[in-house]
Order: C-alpha cells, then sequence, then structure tokens
C-alpha cells in the first residue's frame, strides 16, 4: 500500500516521458542482476566507474545480452580505487558520459526487478544520477541476495552469526570463484549466487 | 570477457580457437544453472547446444547402463550437433551443475572456421593422444615414432657382380673404404659382411670358395625408404643384423643403413641390451643384463614409444633371455626332449613391466628326470634375482602342474571339456596364449593343434568360456562410485579388471572360435578382421582402445616401479589430465561396446 503510494508519487515526478516504461507491470520472465564500481564506498561524494549487468531468465544466465560499460570520469580517478578494481584511467579510452551510460542502462533493465550484493549502495549510486536527470528514484523491484542467503541459513543456525561477505557466500554454495573482479563478472557471479539459492531450500 | 570464458581457452578443444571466437563464443553463449536430476538431453532427441560443464556432474547413459561421467570443463553433444544425428543417450546431471551453453549455429560457425577444432569432435582416440603427447611436450617423441629412414644417414652402396673373384672383391672394398658388399645377382642383390669374409678364411680350401657368389648372404633382408626407424631397430635386433640395405620405390639401391647410424638416434640401450643378453656367458652377467630392461622401458615411454611397441621389443629381449636360461639351467639332454613355454601376458608378448610370471614344462611321454626339481627351482630361483615376481596363480615350472609330460596335458585338456569349471577355463585361457621358447617346439605343437581339434569340435563350450567377461563391472560406473567402495584404492581403478581383462578373454575367446593361432591380442584382432568377423573400424578402434589403457598402465606401472612400490594394475583417475580421461572414457566405451558383441556373439545371455 505505502510503497504503492510512493511509486505513484515517484511517477508523478518522472521529467522525461522517453522512460515512462520504467513503471510499467513488472516484467514477470526476467531480472536483471547488476553491479557498479565506483571510486569509493560513499554514494553522495563518489562516481560510478562502470556498471556490469547481465539478465536472468529462468535457469539461465544471459551471458550473450550482458552488458559493461564504462563511464567518463571528470576527475582522475584516485589511486586507492585503482588498486581495488584495477582499472586505471587508461582502462577507459571508450567509456562514455555519465548521463549516457545511465540512459543505455536504463533502457537494458526496463522495467525488470533487479537483484545484486549490497544491491542498497549500488541503487544509490544510480539514483544520484537519474534523480536530477529524470526527478525519480529506481521504481524496479528490488531483491538482494545476502538477504536470501541470510534466509536460508538461519534456518539452519538460528541466533548465529552469519558471515554474508561474498566470498564466503561463493565458498558455502560451493560456486566457482572467478579470479577477476569487475562489474560484469561481479554481476555474473551474483548471478549465479540467486540462480543457486533459487534451488536451496536450507543451506 | 567473462572470466569463465577466460578459462575455457586453457582447455582442449577450445585452446584450439583464435580471440575471434572467443568474441563469437561470449556474444552468444548462456551461463545455465540445473539441480541435480534434469535431463539436459533425452535420447534420440537432437540437442541444440554444445554443453561445456563449470561445476558439477553429468552422466550419459542409455536403458539404464551408464556410458560416460562429465566433470568440469568437459565438453559434450558437439558429435551430435555435427552429424545431426539424435542422441544415443540421455544427459542427466547428477551432481547440480552450471555450465555453458553454446547454441548450436554458433558452434556450427566455430567449427567452419577452426577446422583443427572441428577435427577434435571427430578424433579418434588414438588422435587424441598425439594431441595429448605433443601438449605434454614428449620433447623426442618426433624423433623416435616420426623418423623415417631418409637417405642422409645411408652409406653409398659398394656393389660388385657375383662372379667376381673374392679377393678383387675385398680390394674394391678397402678402396671405397665401405664395410659391407652388395652383390648383383641376376634376381635382387645379395650382402657380404664380415660374417661372410670369416667363414670365406675358415673354409675357403674344404669348400673351395673362389668368387663373392658364393659368400654371400641371399637373399637378404632389405627395407624400403620411409620405413619409420622405430620398425627397423625391431627388424635388425630381431635378426641380429648389422647392415641393411634400403631400396627406393623403384627398386633401386639408395645405400646401406648401418647399425650404429641407426643406434645413435635412440639413446636407450635396447640395442646393447639384447647383445649382452644374446652374449652372456655366465647366469650372473645375464642376470645384470635383464635388469636393465625396466631403464630401457622407462626412456622409450617418456620418449612417447607407443606401448605396443615397446611390449614388442620387451618380449623380444625376455624371450632371448628365457632361451639363454633354459640353455643354460636345464640340462643338455632334455633340450630334444622338453619344451620350454610362456604362457598368460608373457605368451602374449604384453607384459612391459615385470608383473607376474607363468611358464611351464612339457616332458615328452615317459621322459620325466629325477632332477627335475633342483633344476626348476634353480630356474625360478634366476628368475627371482632378475625381478619377475612369482605368479600368484602358480603357473610356474616349481609346480607339477605346469611341469609334467604331454599326455597328462592332454588329459588336463580333455578335463576342461568333459567337467567344466572356472578353474578349467582359466587355465585353458592362459593355455591358449602359450608360445614356445625352448627345447623341442614340436610337443608344444602339438598340444595345441589337440586343444584346436577339441574346440573344433565343441564350439558351444566357447559360450561358458566366454561367459567370464562377465564378471567384472561396467569400469565406468566405478568414476562415481569408487570413492565411497573401495577405501585401499580410492580414486583409483583397476584397469585390468575392470576393462583390459574383458578385451583380452574377449578377443582370445574369438581367436580360439577362428581357429587364429597367433596370441598377441592386437595381432589376433587383425586376424579376426582378415576373416571377416569384424570390420576395420571396429577392429580399429578395439586395437586404439588396448594401446590407450596399456599406456595408462604402464605410465602408473612406471610410477610406482621409480617409487620402489609394489607394481599392480591400479589408476589413480584423479591424476590424469583431462584429455587423458576422455582417452579413457572412449576406450572404456569401445570396451563395452565389444563386450556386448561378444556377448551376443556367443549367446552369453542364455547361460547361467
Amino acid at each position: 500500500m505505502f510503497e504503492a503510494l510512493k511509486q505513484k508519487w515517484n511517477r508523478k515526478n518522472l521529467t522525461d516521458e522517453r522512460f515512462a516504461f520504467l513503471f510499467d507491470g513488472v516484467h514477470e520472465d526476467e531480472i536483471v542482476v547488476y553491479d557498479c564500481e565506483t571510486t569509493g564506498l560513499n554514494p553522495k561524494k563518489d562516481n560510478i566507474i562502470s556498471i556490469g549487468a547481465v539478465k536472468i531468465k529462468g535457469n539461465k544466465i544471459l551471458t550473450d545480452q550482458a552488458i559493461h560499460i564504462y563511464i567518463q570520469q571528470e576527475e582522475e580517478i584516485n589511486h586507492k580505487s585503482i588498486t581495488i578494481h584495477q582499472i586505471r584511467n587508461c582502462d577507459l579510452v571508450g567509456a562514455i558520459p555519465a548521463h549516457e551510460a545511465i540512459e543505455r542502462f536504463l533502457y537494458y533493465i526496463g522495467n525488470r526487478k533487479l537483484v545484486g550484493y549490497y544491491l542498497e549502495f549500488d541503487v544509490a549510486m544510480i539514483n544520484k544520477h537519474i534523480k536530477p536527470m529524470l526527478g525519480i528514484t529506481l521504481p524496479n523491484k528490488k531483491e538482494e541476495v545476502s538477504a536470501i542467503y541470510y534466509d536460508k541459513k538461519i534456518a539452519t543456525i538460528p541466533q548465529g552469526n552469519i558471515d554474508l561477505r561474498f566470498d564466503t557466500i561463493l565458498k558455502e554454495l560451493d560456486l566457482p570463484k572467478l579470479g577477476v573482479h569487475d562489474a560484469l563478472n561481479d554481476a555474473v557471479m551474483t548471478a549465479m549466487i540467486y540462480l543457486k539459492l533459487q534451488h536451496v531450500k536450507k543451506l | 570477457m567473462i572470466a569463465l570464458l577466460d578459462n575455457l581457452k586453457t582447455h582442449l578443444p577450445f585452446s584450439l580457437l583464435n580471440n575471434n571466437s572467443f568474441q563469437e563464443i561470449e556474444m552468444n553463449a548462456q551461463i545455465a544453472y540445473f539441480p541435480s536430476n534434469s535431463i539436459l538431453i533425452v535420447q534420440q532427441s537432437i540437442p541444440n547446444k554444445l554443453f561445456v560443464v563449470i561445476k558439477g556432474t553429468v552422466e550419459a547413459s542409455n536403458d539404464e547402463e551408464l556410458i560416460d561421467v562429465y566433470h568440469s570443463n568437459d565438453t559434450f553433444a558437439g558429435i551430435e550437433i555435427l552429424e545431426n544425428k539424435p542422441s544415443d543417450y540421455q544427459y542427466m546431471v547428477t551432481e547440480e551443475l552450471i555450465c555453458y551453453e553454446i547454441p548450436r549455429d554458433t558452434f556450427v560457425k566455430l567449427c567452419h572456421d577452426n577446422k583443427e577444432f572441428k577435427a577434435y569432435f571427430f578424433s579418434t582416440i588414438v588422435e587424441r593422444m598425439e594431441m595429448l603427447k605433443d601438449k605434454k611436450e614428449y620433447a623426442s617423441m618426433s624423433s623416435l615414432l616420426v623418423a623415417r629412414v631418409d637417405e642422409t644417414i645411408l652409406h653409398a652402396v659398394c656393389e660388385v657382380p657375383m662372379e667376381t673373384p673374392i679377393v678383387e672383391a675385398l680390394k674394391f672394398m678397402e678402396a671405397s673404404k665401405s664395410s659391407s658388399l652388395l652383390i648383383k645377382n641376376p634376381n635382387g642383390y645379395g650382402i657380404v659382411t664380415d660374417a661372410d669374409f670369416r667363414h670365406y678364411i675358415l673354409y675357403k680350401e674344404e669348400k673351395n670358395l673362389t668368387t663373392i657368389g658364393q659368400i654371400q648372404t641371399y637373399p637378404m633382408i632389405s627395407i624400403h625408404e620411409g620405413e619409420l626407424l622405430f620398425n627397423i631397430l625391431l627388424l635388425m635386433t630381431e635378426n641380429s643384423i648389422k647392415y641393411l640395405p634400403v631400396f627406393n620405390e623403384k627398386e633401386q639401391l639408395l645405400g646401406v643403413l648401418e647399425l650404429i647410424d641407426l643406434l645413435s638416434f635412440f639413446s636407450n640401450q635396447s640395442h646393447l641390451i639384447t647383445v649382452q643378453i644374446s652374449k652372456a656367458q655366465t647366469l650372473e652377467t645375464l642376470i645384470a643384463a635383464s635388469s636393465r630392461v625396466e631403464m630401457m622401458i622407462d626412456a622409450l615411454h617418456s620418449k612417447g614409444v607407443k606401448s605396443r611397441y615397446i611390449a614388442k621389443l620387451v618380449s623380444e629381449m625376455n624371450r632371448k633371455m628365457y632361451l639363454k636360461l633354459f640353455e643354460m639351467i636345464v640340462p643338455s639332454s632334455w633340450h630334444n626332449r622338453c619344451t620350454f613355454i610362456l604362457l598368460g601376458s608373457e605368451g602374449r608378448s604384453e607384459q612391459i613391466l615385470r608383473t607376474d610370471q607363468d611358464n611351464a614344462l612339457i616332458f615328452e611321454e615317459g621322459f620325466m628326470p629325477d632332477d627335475i626339481k633342483e633344476v626348476s627351482e634353480k630356474f625360478i630361483e634366476t628368475l627371482d634375482e632378475i625381478g619377475f615376481p612369482r605368479c600368484e596363480g602358480e603357473v610356474m615350472i616349481i609346480h607339477p602342474k605346469w611341469c609334467k609330460s604331454i599326455g597328462e596335458y592332454k588329459k588336463d585338456i580333455d578335463g576342461w571339456f568333459n567337467n567344466p569349471t572356472m578353474e578349467g577355463f582359466m587355465d585353458m585361457a592362459i593355455f591358449a596364449d602359450s608360445v614356445a621358447v625352448g627345447g623341442n617346439d614340436a610337443l608344444h605343437k602339438e598340444l595345441m593343434e589337440y586343444l584346436a581339434e577339441k574346440i573344433k569340435n565343441n564350439k558351444q563350450i566357447l559360450t561358458h568360456f566366454a561367459k567370464a567377461i562377465e564378471n567384472f563391472e561396467s569400469p565406468l560406473g566405478l568414476f562415481s562410485q569408487f570413492v565411497s567402495h573401495d577405501k585401499a584404492h580410492k580414486n583409483e581403478i583397476d584397469i585390468k579388471k575392470s576393462a583390459l581383462f574383458a578385451l583380452i578373454h574377449g578377443v582370445r575367446a574369438l581367436a580360439l572360435e577362428h581357429g587364429i593361432h597367433t596370441t598377441n591380442t592386437t595381432l589376433r584382432i587383425k586376424e579376426l578382421n582378415n576373416k571377416g568377423f569384424m570390420n576395420k573400424q571396429d577392429a580399429t578402434d578395439l586395437m586404439e582402445a588396448l594401446e590407450v589403457l596399456n599406456t595408462l598402465r604402464v605410465q602408473a606401472q612406471l610410477q610406482q616401479w621409480k617409487r620402489d612400490e609394489k607394481i599392480d594394475n591400479y589408476i589413480s583417475v584423479v591424476n590424469l589430465g583431462k584429455l587423458e580421461k576422455d582417452l579413457l572414457k572412449d576406450a572404456l566405451k569401445t570396451v563395452n561396446k565389444f563386450k556386448k558383441l561378444v556377448a551376443y556373439h556367443f549367446h552369453l545371455s542364455m547361460v547361467g
């Protein structure tokens, strides 16, 4: 009820009618898993460097339709974040301006449900851009993989401390760990976690 | 690039692709998740994508029988797509699966753009083995296996007509600094070497020798250009010759190949050992020479020489050794009145490393020397010293069962037919593989004919004989089960019980039925093909499977030998590379298919 009202309000604020499709009834078939690499962990101050996203349909990760967008930076990427993502300034050749990247991302996700690991942060990063651009926040349904994991795990060890680190979840679910950490590979790994969790009753 | 795809680049057949093809895959492949028990390909349907396992296990089966198991980085459904034929098997997930699915059209395009990639899916066991050997960088394999005789290593021909006086011919030979002479005869050539001149010096007056034609070796052993050096080495060792004339396709003489040059191509000691064995005057030197065979095997194997050639060379040496032992230990008064035979794997020339010994003595009727016990014990003790483990089944001349008169053996044979027992059939199997090595081989021949005649008149016995191939379960099942079943041999399979036995025994039963006298399994298969029982493709597949199984076994046994462990027939599945696993699977599949053929042929289902 409250959610519906919020979305109605959100819709009213939409300033660019090209993106009205974001508010269409939920796409039942497909969901989108995405991940952003950023210059830091503060959505207010830091910027998106790249977005990786992949769709899931049924039991398949549609890697053939995956996107991996690099965004042009106004400031040089500082050294600290380079060591995390290993994206150097020279890697951003072929990068596109932020507003263009965000538009491409919105066309890609459409009205699909969004899934991610610590999705809240990634959504905040996108919202930071679309609020001034379109007057709205992401209206899509959202699902957090670490929350699904937590629910299944807590059934086995009530009152236990549950380790929600990405690598721990991968290990617990016996999934292959990819050596490379970039937005796309993290999205693919998150997609595998999501798919596996759909089939596991209890951990 | 998605890192998972990147990982594919290091595995066959994807390692054969270029970057463009990888982009093609990246743009079309999807990752799929399947829980256990999902069926990926229904039997008799044409698959519409190629599957590459990222994680999990898939089993292929038909009518409840397990055919194959796929693990990480394994690929399946390729051949069905390329041939556009319905799958013979059902593919089912047995351990939850994450895999790549490459759409049919993309896969077909990849095959179209990359001939090698496509060829991989059609490649036979042997070709994959070759790829594997390439990969393993058996550095000098090419020099051994691929090297063929060409003119560069040949010595110039020194040729004279047969009427030439001997001394004149010698002068000509001296002048041209040649160590052999070729003699032109009306029909072809003869050869004269040191040994012939010795003969001349010793007998020139007695036999009134004057012309070179009188002392020549005619006809002579020769070869054609392009022959594999390895085969030539076998030929020269077998015949104990040092000079080998080489002809071209038009039967023109190209030159003479000398053993010394050939040997420089081989860093192993095969010739040396053979010479040492045949020249041994005392038991000590014989034991010393025979103990070096294992080192030679190791050298040949690491160079990638096919295991059946190694087996051939080793058995050649072992027979020389046995003959020598026979001559040294068995009193000469017996030599014409008994036969020393080798049975089982030694009789088939298939033993490479010494895992066993199977030998027997057949005596003439009415001849049973008193000191037989002492002689046979001395014989076996010498074998102990050389390093032949004693036979667990006691097939040795120190056992009265395998050291008796021909009449007694015939009674045994009668017994196999009149009172069929499992034990009798195993004796019959061992005996069917026997060859005579020393003494009067007529005795052995008589027994073999006796057996052949019996079989001819009692063909139904072969049904019971062949039944033994069903003693051991289909080995592919072991892949997924043996971890929990055989604690002493975790992740290992007994390649002899699980595959080699059925192959060898099945071939043996068929050979007996078709009256084939040769004992070697490869040669028996070739004969079965010649007799029209088996088509060429099936025969080749079976020989390839035998080769793979034997190669993997030798590999494992050499490792045990180096670590000074007991040599057995277990091979570790986890230590095998991806392609080796594929090869093993293919070989096991071929054996399964062959087992079915034998079962059908002998109506095994009708006997209990």
